[in-house]
């Protein structure tokens, strides 16, 4: 087949409408139907060349044409996704047409900035999209995981306990301290924001969730993710961290009435399993022993009696309940007591599947119906969906209930209405992200985690002393509470209800010049009920519950206007333009009040207090206000020239610099079209290039210095204080600037193709406080200053691996991303004193920084001597047989990955299919507190290696002098316990640091449709597709056997960097139905 | 559609357009902060200025900054730490101790104290109030003494001008240089109040008492110019000689219903609460035992009282073969050593963790002391002898605890340097940070040889000073370099204070 570019459904009217004056209107009429897939086609394109005539096909695919000229020669009839095709005239009246399915989707239309439907071909920047089917079936509650390895370029670290939000990251961070967060559009108009940076009420997403999270899979049809600031130019300052835009579904796709049905019943375990050593059991010095749940001498005579059963006379007297640590007796089932035994003994025995004993079957349970209608006029959709979430760990769920409705109506010839609105809501009983930091470190290895979900059996078994008063029987009471206690009473509740949704007015005012008015809002409410104490927990006063209650309401309204002009000019020459004004206003409040003591425990009203709440409000408002417009000149369907400008005006910024501009420009030409190639070999081969710049403003009331509220002292006077940042009353705009470059290319009739970007942006006056001495009064002062820069190459590679006619097809897509960010520059001094770093978060002197000259995210901390240079260069010193510290702090890692990937497949014959998608993260460390400290509390293999006779570390000695070394390997044995615990990140930062690279196998599904011949019989339902489906499926690399690396515990700019034992990630398994009626 | 419409349409949209940009007015009273004032009457920030520096100097609720508990209570050995002895017993303090109480005095209480001085003592406003004024002053100096005597040089003269002047790197000043300043500014302040005066609102230490704002000034005074006495002893006489010379102009403490101390209300959150009931009782944590070095010098040896102010100090320990007696545990020990006295030792004094014990800043009985010791060095000698002010400031330390003394106690005391100073010592028990301060001036009490076990960092010396926050070195380098020569030795714990004799 020759290729030839066709114009889109768009441009085909634009054309036609630009060519109106041409024709000479003659009565006659021809009428035809449209077929395609053995379908009628909706919304077909029928076409007269070379006039301004033209129709579409109704719900039949039928379509009538009057008034055709004389002149006219040919019909075009095209439908997007299928190949257009020309047909004489003549004197035919009636047409009967099968459209072929596009092999390859020339005319793909994307939808851009402001929900404005763009050809792909035209576009000079990236775009990326992804086809809500591959969402639905292996999915993931939160919609925007699916995104990983999907979408070169996105980064995703999920959140591991239910409902809760997942940090995304396109084309890498680009501010220091900012929100990385992209913007999500739905149907147009922007959400409220996830935000990275905690601010009121917004923080804590990793657990309550964000916006994105709560929006249903099941009404989504695509996904469309903008990259970078190029893409995202008109979208103004969020824009900036690339955009992702949603289209909902809408009715237009079905014939007459359909209903569907679709069910989603998943079921979760732990993905990773650590692996423990099961020799000794928890304690010190080779004594393993309950006394009364503390540390402490052993005096009970009964007690002396049975320890010296069990250990002989030469071991001293001590409990061993108050050490968090398993370096205690073999477990060879001597008999010892136990925290369930009490002043009983019980045989000493391992326990291995302890860990496996703490957790639960989670459960994900999706039901979705929706309803759609398709009438001449236009269409409606219902949807109706809920999920139900139960996670691993004991009594943590989250509940959602989605309402969505899209009314796409034509209201009079030339007007049309759109509604998008979707109404959530959500909840849970408890959704508390327990810091389970003795599981996985500090705890006894013989003790069974399972157990003590029992401990109201163990009562009055276990031994306390005389004033202690436990509401619960645990392993121990010096450090930790009972988890299972503390999940059951210590509950985080919440209670949310978001209202998501615009309306919009398209007015064609005449051919070729609309004018687009919509109005859209986000607005959620959410009441968090957490109760933060049940009673007293360990020896002192008598205490009841106290509480907080947190209601939190935030809202973004948006309003805009856009008039958009289509015209062809010349023949060869095409304007798209839009012009348009854009109102944006921010609002949220907070109302926290905590109930330090209840009068009477479990009833939550803020007036049940014995004493004086804490309060807290706070109101927060901004306004953004924008001018945007934008012309597209496009030339004979191969060259394309955009240019784009938009001027905001923010309230949070001072009055002389609240006004910024920022334009950007971009070219695309399409090479086979311009050169007029045709070949079997190359089908198509596109060059795109942009440049771009975006200014962002800051959060509100930043100028004014200010006094901020304190615990008031006596309940009586009240106490203010100044505030921690020195206010900046000429805060200026946040700069990022980019440009990009790309090349598409198909071959083999667009079997397979490939799409290439390089990129680079440079993020500069980044309004970050500063920190300052504190002599200043003051801690921080905020500023502008930093530069970051970004670049890196994303390339997708697909294709088609086999096509019969029997049936059988397979498709395959592999995305990869390579991004370098660097920290150009912080803040220079006017004397040029330069600031060389700034800490974005730290534990236990370990601490996550922006480094001048390295890649965002520098892992910086005490690190181990190493041999300098020579034979032995890089390998750990040992003196002693222990290994040995460098003096200074240094770099020991970087979050950075070094590349990120994805492969899907599709396969697929007749009725069944089979998918997977791998996906990959390679480079980049983390710091792990967790498997790193628990090399000091003996619980992982390792720690049991040669207890009694020392192990040998591996790594050089000195036996030269300390002025001039002489190294050979390390032969020194040394006590395990020694050796051991200078792998715990309290003795070395560095031991925490592990590679967190990972390739998953994330996405599984096999699938069964149901022949139409089967379902013809019955005329009820037309479709039903079974799915077994799997996520987190398989672990196929990784450098840490102990955790999953994919980590979102603290949230904020860290992708999970930082991790001190969270829940653990999940795999599920289940299966997918979809009915359709 | 005609031509019109086209006209109409694209006029609505022009005004949509100017609509949008010509709202912009609104702004600057859209941005202004609706939920913290941008300005605020003295009485509300006064609080907040002598809560949190009380709060720090005292102990501390946040682990591994108590400055007061894990500090000097340990480097003069009224406690001993009987688990996690690395933090603070061992010499050698994480830190945190120094970052995060450099950051805390400057930032939570010196900045909010300038603030009130400079709201009150702005002539051409109508919060003017010179009482006020003078009241934030002497809490002002008050709290600097405390940070130079912690640190050596610090920023003083420049300090606390980051929104005002702009100057984000402040120089230091010399101890010496610092001490003449805050002897000078707390006379100005002392001469300010006036009872008939304006009225000190948000005064949770005196409750607006401006004569007892008064004895504080001057007594302060007097405790400041002792403790230069040795340096500048012409000066210390002068101020001896002023105040004492003219008592109704400079009235002092004159009894334990007057001297200066913080009482704490009941506990309504960890912000309204004696630091040590927070910390041992809300927290629960069991850390600290007594030292057997005050053990030793208030009993018999066998877990008896001799001085019945140890029963106040020192609980009877619960376990072990002295149970029910007074048993010290070692300092600096390993921390498996050290556990066994978590029971089987004395814990702090229950007194001293009650709801709403209060804490000293000064006592009547340290003003009798620092009297007793500026009659022995000659730094005042019109008044009594240092034996009679040695007997008045131990019988003001029992009646402070409604204590009676011992027969024959003060008789036995020798008014010497080391009697006066070991006294004082067994006195300002709770007050660790004045107690470990005067130790490094003077050398008293005599502290016992370590234990053989122990394992004391810092070359097994008490340390002398804490090392600069390492906040310091990053954003205030050159003015710190300069700092550290001014000390008269490097930045380490070894390097003696200005003061010490």
């Amino acid at each position: 087949m020759a290729l030839r570019l066709r114009l889109s459904v768009f441009f085909i009217q634009v054309m036609l409408v630009s060519l109106m004056a041409n024709g000479t209107p003659i009565d006659k009429t021809i009428s035809g139907v449209v077929y395609g897939d053995g379908e009628p086609l909706i919304g077909a394109t029928i076409a007269i060349k070379g006039t301004s005539k033209g129709t579409i096909t109704d719900i039949d695919g039928k379509f009538e044409l009057s008034g055709i000229p004389e002149d006219a020669e040919m019909l075009v009839i095209s439908y997007t996704g299928y190949t257009p095709i020309e047909m004489e005239i003549g004197n035919t009246t009636f047409f009967e047409v099968t459209l072929d399915a596009s092999n390859i989707i020339l005319d793909e239309v994307v939808v851009t900035s402001f929900g404005i439907e763009r050809s792909k071909k035209a576009l000079g920047y990236a775009v990326q999209d992804v086809d809500a089917a591959e969402l639905v079936e292996s999915r993931s509650s939160n919609v925007v995981n699916s995104l990983s390895g999907r979408v070169a370029g996105v980064q995703i670290a999920a959140a591991n306990v239910p409902g809760g939000g997942s940090q995304v990251t396109i084309r890498g961070n680009s501010s220091i301290l900012g929100n990385n967060q992209p913007l999500y559009v739905i149907d147009g108009v922007p959400m409220e924001g996830d935000f990275a940076a905690p601010i009121d009420g917004a923080d804590e997403n990793n657990v309550y969730g964000g916006g994105i999270s709560e929006i249903s899979p099941d009404n989504i049809a695509s996904i469309t993710v903008l990259k970078g600031p190029n893409a995202a130019a008109l979208y103004g300052e969020r824009g900036s961290n690339g955009v992702i835009l949603v289209t909902t579904k809408d009715g237009s796709g079905v014939q007459g009435l359909q209903v569907e049905y679709n069910t989603n019943v998943t079921y979760e375990k732990p993905f990773v399993v650590p692996e423990f050593q099961d020799i000794y059991g928890g304690g010190n010095g080779y004594v393993t022993w309950y006394a009364d749940g503390r540390n402490g001498g052993i005096t009970d005579p009964l007690a002396i009696e049975q320890f010296q059963a069990a250990y002989g006379t030469s071991y001293p007297l001590g409990g061993t309940a108050g050490v968090d640590e398993s370096w205690g007796a073999p477990m060879d089932g001597r008999l010892v007591r136990h925290w369930w035994s009490g002043e009983e003994v019980a045989p000493l025995v391992p326990v291995p599947d302890s860990w496996e004993n703490l957790w639960e079957t989670g459960s994900t349970k999706t039901h979705n119906v929706a309803i759609s209608s398709n009438y001449g006029d236009g269409n409606i959709r219902f949807s109706l969906g809920r999920l139900d979430q139960k996670g691993i760990f004991y009594n943590n769920d989250f509940r959602r209930t989605n309402f969505r409705v899209n009314v796409n109506h034509k209201l009079a010839d030339n007007v049309r209405m759109k509604v998008s609105s979707e109404y959530i809501k959500s909840g849970s009983d408890n959704r508390q992200q327990p810091a389970l930091w003795e599981p996985q470190t500090w705890h006894h290895r013989h003790d069974d985690w399972g157990l003590l979900k029992d401990y109201k059996d163990f009562m009055d078994v276990h031994i306390t002393r005389p004033d202690d008063e436990y509401p619960y029987a645990n392993w121990q009471h010096s450090f930790a509470l009972n988890r299972f206690y503390e999940q059951e009473v210590l509950t985080r509740a919440n209670d949310k209800d978001r209202f998501v949704g615009n309306i919009s007015l398209t007015y064609d005012i005449t051919p070729g010049l609309d004018l687009l008015v919509r109005g859209g809002t986000d607005v959620w409410t959410d009441t968090r009920i957490s109760v933060t104490r049940n009673e007293r927990i360990k020896s002192g006063d008598a205490r009841t519950q106290a509480y907080n209650e947190n209601v939190v309401r935030r809202q973004e309204t948006n309003f805009d206007a856009i008039l958009t002009f289509d015209k062809y000019l010349t023949k060869d020459i095409s304007l798209t333009a839009f012009a348009g004004g854009a109102y944006r206003s921010n609002y949220y409040k907070q109302n926290y009040i905590g109930v330090n003591d209840v009068t009477i425990n479990g009833l939550y009203n803020v007036a049940n207090n014995a004493s004086t709440n804490t309060n807290r409000s706070a109101i927060g408002q901004y306004e953004t206000q924008s001018v945007f417009g934008s012309v597209s000149v496009g030339y004979k369907s191969y060259l394309y020239l955009d240019v784009t400008a938009r001027n905001d005006w923010s309230s949070t910024l001072p009055i002389e610099n609240n006004s910024y501009f920022y334009p950007s420009v971009s070219l695309s030409t399409v090479l086979t079209e311009a050169f007029n190639i045709e070949s079997k070999f190359l089908s198509y081969a596109k060059l795109r290039a942009s440049v771009a710049e975006v200014g962002s403003a800051t959060d509100p009331y930043q100028l004014q210095q200010v006094f901020i509220p304190q615990d008031p002292w006596n309940s009586t006077t009240p106490v203010f204080s100044q505030n921690s940042v020195i206010a900046n009353s000429g805060l200026k705009p946040q700069q990022t600037s980019s440009y990009e470059v790309g090349a598409e290319m198909r071959f083999l009739n667009g079997r397979i193709g490939f799409d290439l970007s390089y990129y680079s942006q440079t993020t500069t006056d980044q309004i970050i406080p500063l920190a300052v001495s504190p002599t200043t009064g003051y801690p921080e002062v905020l500023i502008n200053a930093g530069e970051m820069n970004n670049r890196g190459i994303e390339a997708s590679i697909y294709g088609t691996v086999l096509k019969s006619n029997s049936g059988l097809n397979w498709d395959v897509a592999f995305n990869f991303a390579k991004n370098q960010s660097e920290v150009v520059e912080l803040f220079t001094d006017a004397n040029g004193n330069t600031l060389e770093s700034i800490v974005l978060h730290s534990r236990r002197g370990l601490s996550l920084e922006a480094r001048v000259g390295q890649p965002y995210g520098t892992l910086y901390g005490s690190a181990y001597a190493r041999v300098p240079d020579g034979e032995f260069a890089g390998q750990v010193i040992f003196e002693d047989g222990i290994a040995q510290q460098e003096s200074s702090l240094q770099q020991i890692g970087n979050v950075t990955p070094d590349w990120l990937g994805g492969f899907t497949s599709n396969l697929s014959y007749k009725g069944f299919s089979l998918s997977f998608h791998i996906d990959a993260k390679i480079g980049g460390d983390l710091s792990d507190e967790s498997s790193s400290t628990g090399m000091q509390t003996g619980i992982y293999p390792i720690t049991a290696l040669g207890r009694e006779e020392g192990v040998i570390g591996v790594g050089v000695k000195n036996v030269g002098s300390a002025e001039n070394p002489v190294y050979v390997p390390n032969d020194v044995v040394a006590d395990t316990k020694a050796v051991t615990r200078m792998l715990s990140v309290r003795s070395v930062n560095e031991g925490a640091i592990f590679e967190a690279s990972y390739v998953k196998l994330r996405e599984l599904s096999v699938s069964y449709s149901l022949p139409s011949k089967i379902l013809g019989a019955s005329k009820f339902i037309k479709g039903a597709k079974l799915s077994i489906v799997g996520r987190n499926v398989a672990m196929l690399y990784n450098t840490h056997s102990q955790i999953d690396p994919e980590l979102n515990l603290y949230g904020g700019n860290l992708q999970g960097a930082l991790n001190y034992v969270t829940l653990p990630s999940t795999r599920s398994v289940g299966f997918n139905l979809n009915l359709t009626f | 559609m005609n031509i019109n419409n086209i006209k109409l349409s694209a006029w609505t949209f022009l005004v949509l357009l100017i609509g949008a940009s010509a709202c912009t007015d609104g702004f600057e009273e859209l941005n202004t902060n609706p939920n913290d004032p941008v300005s605020v009457p003295a009485d509300v920030i006064f609080p907040y200025g002598i809560r949190e520096a009380v709060d720090r100097i005292h102990g501390h609720r946040t682990r591994l900054e108590r400055l007061g508990l894990d500090g000097g209570m340990l480097w003069v050995q009224y406690f001993a730490r009987n688990q996690y002895t690395n933090e603070g017993d061992t010499y050698n303090p994480d830190a945190s101790m120094r970052n995060n109480n450099w950051k805390g005095f400057y930032n939570e209480s010196l900045i909010n104290l300038q603030t009130v001085i400079d709201i009150t003592g702005d002539p051409e406003s109508e919060a003017y109030n010179e009482n006020f004024q003078a009241a934030g002053i002497v809490m002002r100096e008050y709290l600097f003494s405390v940070i130079t005597d912690t640190w050596g040089a610090i920023p003083y003269t420049e300090a606390l001008e980051g929104s005002k002047s702009g100057n984000l790197v402040p120089a230091y000043d010399s101890q010496e240089s610092i001490y003449a300043s805050m002897l000078e500014k707390l006379k100005t302040a002392a001469e300010m109040f006036d009872p008939s005066g304006g009225a000190i609102r948000g005064d949770i230490l005196f409750g607006g008492d401006v004569t007892r704002w008064q004895k504080f000034a001057n007594s302060l005074r007097l405790r400041l110019a002792n403790r230069q006495a040795a340096k500048k002893p012409a000066e210390a006489s002068k101020v001896f000689g002023e105040i004492l010379g003219d008592p109704s102009t400079y009235p002092v403490f004159t009894s334990n219903d007057d001297f200066a101390l913080l009482g704490h209300e009941s506990r309504l959150n960890d912000n309204n609460n004696n630091a040590w009931h927070e910390i041992m009782v809300v927290d629960g944590r069991e850390d600290w035992s007594v030292s057997n070095t005050l053990i030793a010098a208030m009993t018999d040896g066998e877990g008896n009282a001799t001085d019945p102010r140890i029963t106040v100090y020192a609980e009877p320990a619960a376990t072990g073969e002295m149970a029910g007696k007074l048993v010290g545990a070692i300092n600096g020990l390993p921390e498996a050593i050290a556990s066994v006295y978590i029971n089987a030792a004395s814990r702090p004094g229950k007194w001293f963790s009650q709801e709403k014990a209060p804490f000293f800043i000064m006592t009547y009985s340290e003003l009798l002391f620092v009297l007793a010791e500026a009659a022995l060095d000659g730094d005042y000698t019109n008044g009594l002898s240092a034996k009679e002010y040695l007997d008045m400031a131990v019988e003001a330390s029992f009646d402070q605890y409604d204590l009676t003394i011992p027969e024959g106690y003060t008789a036995a005391l020798v008014a010497d340097k080391e009697t006066i100073m070991t006294e004082k010592w067994k006195a300002m028990f709770s007050q660790g940070l004045e107690a470990w301060t005067e130790y490094r001036r003077t050398g008293f009490p005599t502290l016992p040889e370590a234990d053989t076990r122990s394992i004391f960092e810092n070359n097994g010396q008490v340390p002398t000073r804490l090392r600069y926050p390492e906040l310091e070195y990053s954003l205030n380098a050159a003015n710190l370099d300069a700092a550290v020569g001014l000390n008269g030795g490097p930045d380490d714990k070894l390097t003696k204070l200005w003061w010490a004799e």
